[in-house]
């Protein structure tokens, strides 16, 4: 179980996040949404280990998180697929998958973990000597997440996985999410494309300003007004 | 402002030192005090205020020596021969700043590092015999006017980096140093400033290696563009002070005394010591001898 | 049957030895590339320029010299000793010192890792002089002077050698860094290193690792410059600067192409010593050097 407590994070004299809980129950899929800006993917980063939070508590199974160094959190079972894929662009489909079970306890696991995501993502099994670089934006997307899955994570981070895919290959990918909800990993998924999003998760936060100003159901958030006023638009449903 | 003050004192204290103490080898020593306060304090320009690391400076303080000392050993006046010293120096200068200050700060240093190499080099092997002062010279040899000029460089460099400081000039060459992006938003342009600083700068190192060339009677000419001098620069900015104007002068009285102290037994151990102290200002002590000093203060009026 | 003309014949002695300085200049631009090598690997990774680099050459040489001198290694032999000791300095110098440069952001990083490699130049500088004196040394094993002849050209052996170990070491090192876990790790961590802790990678050990692998490339560089050349204090900044050009020349990247630059920059020595003579061997370089730093701003940074 993933316990977020009061927390703050902050870029030098600005506040991004201002003391934000919420919590994500094991095997749950909650996400994360909220206008750009919002903090959402600062609130990630903090958790991943890539931001040190200036107040406020992190658990992850019951003991601290925060302070962690980001590999470390790695080890403990928490992985982050971070918004623009991040992948090394200079390394093969394959190369950056096997970097994905870098820890000495995912490597024990490697061929079996490898040849799991191939079954997930079969374009990925064609295109594994390929440089990551020239994969198409959805192959890309499929790379970051199986990459993530790599070291057997138990609660996986996803930040905007939908961004810049064509609507059939986010319909693709958030096929995967919910067969990973289905094998019992945690998903904690900040999303711009609410629909999708809370289509997928049981529960939803709405992150406004960097606080949490609402918490409900999936489906209950999508009939409520305000989010279809301010996020099911014409203009929000770009996704 | 006590700062201004004790430094005024010191300037007149070694403008009396000739006519109180009639030794030979302080005066020596003066020159060599106020060389490297004028070395440091035109390197503290562009590596202090603009921010931009030289590791070439020996280039235009040899530079400098170079063409002052061939003038005026082939009779053209002094002054003349210490002002187109200068003038050379900062061509140099800005031959390499001029490229290099469009780029990365990293390229300009190791240009400069490149710079002083190819110019030691080249004048080892196209004058390679000892420079010499002509005999008539020789016999109207007096250390007193090379003492004051030594000292009048000296305080002409502080002058001049006090000046900067406070100016706008001065004020924007900071800008830059912190944050050039930042700086040029704001607009203060760069590249104008980063050229300028090195253009007092050598003009200043230039002129230091010109007071050198009179000064000597003999020495190899490539030896002015040795790294030592670079080294020097560097060593006395930093763990005087680096950025600040009495720094290098503290530098300069702390290095070359102590240096002179060791080096009666220990030969080049001063290296040692103040490249060990050196890396460690860097590290732990950005501010060197003036930020240690006023830290003691601190200290001191707290606990008092 | 009449002799060829003695203009034919002339033309002919200058090809061979044309030809003669072309090979000579192959044979050490491959330690060149090797030096080069080191210190691309090390910037790379970890966006840090060792200007003492060239010392850490300069003390693997050393190392061979007095292993050679006291106890008879062989040499070629003694690198298995100098690589793993260099390699264990590299580690003190990162955990010590620049454990802390990396923590800052790029530009910051370049500036200290300058500043501070700069002190250790001179500090590694000054204690080579104090312990082992100016005076080159070299390494005169009992095959010292065994070349093979071929076509009119002599190649010395120990040069030779070191030319195809030089290359055997790189082929290693490239086989490390994308076949093995670790060497993996190097190259995500210097591609995106936030990426590359999300991994689970432990990004400053992986960074220590990558630093002290470049400096045990120095220090085995090192070995073979004091077997088929010679060495002394003064070796250090002239290889640093080799490495510099190399870099400059070839970009960053590929060690492979750092060895090629090394390759080529050997060869344009050679080529010009023969037109302008040895004396400007090293300005050559240096000038361009200079030359490509200012006029092709992508060398250090290569394809980021």
């Amino acid at each position: 179980m993933l316990e977020v407590e009061r927390l703050e994070v902050g870029y030098g004299a600005l506040a991004a996040l201002h003391g934000v809980s919420l919590t994500v129950r094991p095997g749950e899929t909650v996400a994360l949404v909220g206008p750009n800006g919002a903090g959402k993917s600062t609130l990630l980063k903090a958790i991943a280990g890539l931001l040190a939070p200036r107040a406020g508590l992190v658990r992850w199974e019951g003991t601290p998180l925060t302070g962690e160094p980001a590999h470390r959190i790695v080890e403990r079972g928490v992985a982050l697929v971070p918004e623009g894929r991040r992948l090394f662009a200079r390394m093969t489909v394959r190369e950056n998958l096997e970097l994905g079970a870098f820890t000495r306890r995912a490597q024990a696991e490697k061929e079996g973990r490898l040849a799991r995501i191939y079954e997930i993502f079969p374009r990925l099994r064609e295109r594994d000597r390929q440089l990551s670089g020239s994969l198409s934006g959805g192959e890309q997307q499929m790379l970051a997440l199986g990459r993530a899955l790599m070291g057997g994570p138990r609660l996986l981070l996803l930040d905007e996985p939908s961004l810049g895919l064509a609507p059939r290959v986010v319909e693709t990918i958030f096929g995967i999410l919910r067969q990973l909800h289905g094998e019992g990993i945690s998903l904690f998924l900040v999303e711009q494309n609410v629909q999708a999003a809370l289509t997928l998760a049981q529960r939803a936060y709405l992150l406004e300003g960097g606080r949490v100003v609402g918490e409900g159901e999936g489906r209950i958030l999508l009939q409520d007004e305000h989010v279809r006023a301010a996020y099911l638009g014409p203009l929000a449903r770009r996704g | 402002m006590k700062w201004a003050w004790g430094g005024v004192g010191l300037g007149a204290a070694f403008a009396l030192l000739p006519y109180v103490l009639q030794r030979e080898d302080l005066l020596n020593l003066g020159i060599l005090i106020f060389l490297s306060v004028a070395l440091a304090q035109s390197w503290n320009i562009i590596g202090g205020y603009a921010g931009q690391v030289n590791l070439g400076h020996a280039a235009f303080f040899g530079a400098g020596a170079l063409v002052t000392r061939s003038l005026w050993v082939a009779g053209v006046p002094l002054l003349v021969a210490l002002a187109a010293g200068a003038l050379v120096a900062t061509a140099f200068g800005l031959v390499i700043g001029g490229p290099a200050f469009r780029l990365r700060g990293v390229y300009f240093s190791i240009g400069t590092l490149g710079l002083a190499e190819i110019l030691r080099i080249s004048v080892g092997n196209l004058l390679p015999e000892i420079s010499t002062i002509p005999a008539a010279s020789l016999a109207a040899y007096s250390l007193l006017p090379r003492y004051y000029l030594a000292l009048g460089l000296a305080i002409l460099s502080v002058v001049a980096v006090a000046l900067l400081a406070r100016s706008r000039l001065g004020l924007g060459m900071q800008a830059v140093r912190e944050d050039e992006a930042a700086a040029e938003a704001s607009g203060v342009g760069a590249f104008g400033h980063k050229l300028t600083a090195l253009a007092i700068s050598t003009s200043l190192a230039g002129l230091a290696g010109g007071v050198f060339a009179y000064y000597h009677v003999s020495y190899y000419p490539q030896h002015a563009f040795s790294p030592t001098w670079t080294f020097d620069a560097l060593l006395i900015t930093f763990i005087g002070g680096v950025g600040t104007i009495h720094g290098p002068v503290l530098g300069a009285l702390f290095y070359v005394i102590l240096k002179e102290y060791l080096a009666v037994r220990l030969v080049d151990v001063h290296l040692l010591i103040f490249g060990t102290l050196f890396i460690l200002v860097v590290l732990l002590l950005p501010g060197g001898l003036v930020e240690a000093w006023a830290r003691a203060r601190r200290l001191v009026y707290r606990s008092g | 049957m009449s002799a060829p003309p003695i203009s034919a014949r002339w033309r002919e002695g200058v090809d061979v030895i044309l030809a003669q300085q072309l090979v000579l200049g192959l044979l050490v631009g491959g330690l060149y590339g090797l030096a080069a090598a080191g210190l691309s690997l090390t910037f790379g990774v970890l966006r840090v320029l060792n200007i003492a680099h060239g010392e850490l050459l300069m003390l693997g040489g050393y190392g061979s010299f007095w292993l050679f001198t006291l106890w008879g290694v062989d040499p070629f032999l003694s690198l298995l000793g100098v690589g793993p000791a260099l390699f264990v300095l590299g580690l003190v110098l990162f955990i010590v010192l620049f454990r802390f440069v990396v923590r800052a952001h790029e530009e910051i990083r370049i500036k200290n890792s300058l500043l501070i490699g700069f002190g250790l130049t001179l500090v590694f500088h000054t204690l080579a002089i104090r312990l082992w004196t100016a005076d080159e040394r070299s390494v005169t094993t009992a095959y010292a002077g065994a070349a093979a002849k071929i076509a009119g050209l002599t190649i010395p052996l120990s040069r030779l050698g070191g030319l195809i170990l030089a290359f055997a070491i790189l082929t290693a090192l490239h086989l490390f860094l994308t076949r093995a876990r670790w060497g993996r790790a190097i190259r995500a961590t210097a591609e995106d290193w936030e990426a590359a802790a999300l991994m689970g990678i432990p990004v400053e050990r992986t960074y220590m690792l990558a630093f002290a692998l470049g400096t045990s490339l120095a220090g085995i560089a090192g070995g073979l410059v004091s077997v088929a050349y010679s060495i002394s204090p003064a070796i250090g900044l002239e290889w640093t600067l080799k490495a510099l050009i190399v870099i400059v020349l070839a970009g960053l990247g590929s060690l492979f192409g750092s060895f090629a630059g090394g390759l080529l920059l050997g060869v344009a020595e050679a080529a010009s010593v023969v037109v302008v003579g040895g004396a400007y061997r090293e300005a050559v370089g240096l000038l361009l050097f200079l030359v490509i730093l200012l006029t092709r701003p992508s060398g250090l940074f290569g394809g980021r």
